[in-house]
């Protein structure tokens, strides 16, 4: 989650091709990608879909530090292994699927501006539900600064100990505690600014 | 652990297209509930609880592969028709992560919000009779995340037909799409070895879960604590608290 400032940083300062393609093909482009998935039953076909991904990857420039992401969904993969009593054919089957899902998925994010993203949602979905998507992808960017700040309060109160249990739950749960509360106010103060600029339940893009 | 982690294309369409469809129901009846001023008032704070939810289940336990959910402290904060649309919103985030796949963002909405909204209820209800706050918001917890639990196991058991087909398939072709739930002649055999592979996944996601849900209990009650010190107007308590 720490890499998602660093994600949008990539997303609006990348020049490659995939960058400068519209929002609009690119999501399209994702549901395509997830229909595959979806129906793809082979594991040729999904490591063919994979080198496709990858090779879009690396001709849109974007740093190796990021592709280490894409893997982070393996470790909840691995639970479904058991599932399949050590099936080699399953394994592989649903690794390959977890690995495409989430290089398409990154290569969305790492290529689109964040509000692109949104801009092109709200054409299709509810715009409540997109207004509810947009501000806890902000409050996200505005809970990372308060924990960052958080973590430094944590650390002087003895942080995080594997020898001294009980206190290091009562810290991780403060801290959690302050982080909603500073949100809470921070809500507050977005909520006024928004009313303020005439806010109506919509949020409204550039361009539109 | 109380929420789905599958990714794209294991689960048969049936089951996730059932579960976008019940979702949407559900929002619709839940949403009938609250008023559209109370709404756009607090969207802000859904916003701010679903990126604290975020950014918990972003927290790994790694020798148990936990992460606290925070979703019976936000059900408490948010009430139940936001607390619906909160763990909606989370779930997508989450899921643009690969924190789950896309196509389970409905079922893992439901069983998430089963979560939040029970949290609530029972939370209202042991206050009601203990009048405690720190016992009351970890039996909410504790309960809530056992239901989750389970039914996060039964959408799992749901497809368990599925799983056998995809492990036999190797030799079938490159595509297949059922939208509907076929029946299938099966051997005794078979259903034998299915059940022996879901009993497994249950051993190990109950005790798992036992000890996430104790974990998760304690956590949420600290912060219920810490929020009740700082802000007690946010739990909007009736009467008197020890």
């Amino acid at each position: 989650m720490i890499q998602l400032s660093y994600l949008d940083y990539l997303a609006v300062e990348g020049k490659s091709w995939l960058h400068r393609l519209s929002p609009k093909l690119k999501m399209i482009g994702m549901v395509f990608v997830l229909f595959f998935i979806v129906t793809l039953r082979n594991l040729p076909g999904l490591f063919l879909l994979y080198i496709i991904l990858l090779s879009l990857f690396f001709f849109s420039r974007i740093p190796l530090k990021i592709f280490s992401l894409t893997f982070y969904p393996l470790l909840f993969a691995i639970l479904f292994i058991f599932i399949s009593g050590f099936q080699i054919f399953f394994i592989l089957l649903i690794f390959l699927k977890v690995l495409c899902g989430s290089t398409g998925v990154v290569l969305l994010l790492a290529t689109t501006p964040y509000p692109s993203i949104f801009r092109v949602l709200g054409k299709v979905l509810p715009s409540l539900f997109v207004t509810a998507l947009f501000l806890t992808y902000r409050s996200i960017f505005i809970l990372l600064n308060v924990f960052e700040e958080t973590q430094h309060a944590l650390y002087l109160r003895g942080g995080l100990q594997w020898r001294h249990p009980w206190r290091s739950l009562t810290n991780i749960s403060n801290a959690f505690g302050h982080l909603i509360i500073q949100g809470i106010d921070a809500s507050e103060k977005m909520y006024e600014s928004m009313v303020l600029r005439g806010f109506k339940n919509k949020i409204h893009y550039r361009g539109e | 652990m109380s929420h789905i982690h599958l990714p794209d294309g294991v689960l048969p369409v049936w089951l996730w297209v059932s579960g976008y469809v019940v979702a949407i129901l559900v929002g619709a009846v839940l949403f009938r509930f609250i008023k559209k001023e109370d709404l756009t008032r607090r969207l802000p704070l859904l916003g701010m609880m679903a990126a604290a939810m975020v950014l918990g289940a972003s927290v790994e336990i790694v020798p148990i592969a936990y992460h606290v959910n925070l979703t019976v402290i936000s059900g408490i904060l948010l009430g139940p028709s936001l607390i619906f649309l909160a763990t909606l919103v989370v779930n997508t985030i989450l899921a643009l992560f690969g924190h789950g796949g896309v196509t389970v963002i409905g079922l893992n909405t439901l069983i998430l919000s089963v979560e939040g909204i029970l949290g609530y209820l029972l939370f209202r209800l042991f206050w009601k009779v203990l009048r405690r706050l720190t016992p009351a918001i970890f039996l909410a917890t504790f309960l809530s995340l056992f239901a989750s639990t389970l039914s996060m196991i039964g959408v799992v058991s749901l497809g368990a037909s599925h799983y056998e087909e995809l492990i036999h398939q190797e030799r079938k072709g490159m595509f297949e799409f059922h939208f509907s739930k076929e029946k299938e002649v099966e051997h005794p055999g078979d259903v034998t070895e299915n059940r022996v592979n879901l009993k497994r996944f249950i051993a190990i996601i109950l005790p798992l879960g036992f000890i996430g849900w104790i974990l998760e209990g304690v956590i949420t009650s600290l912060i219920a604590r810490y929020i009740h010190r700082m802000r007690p107007d946010l739990l909007r308590l009736e009467g008197k608290t020890l």
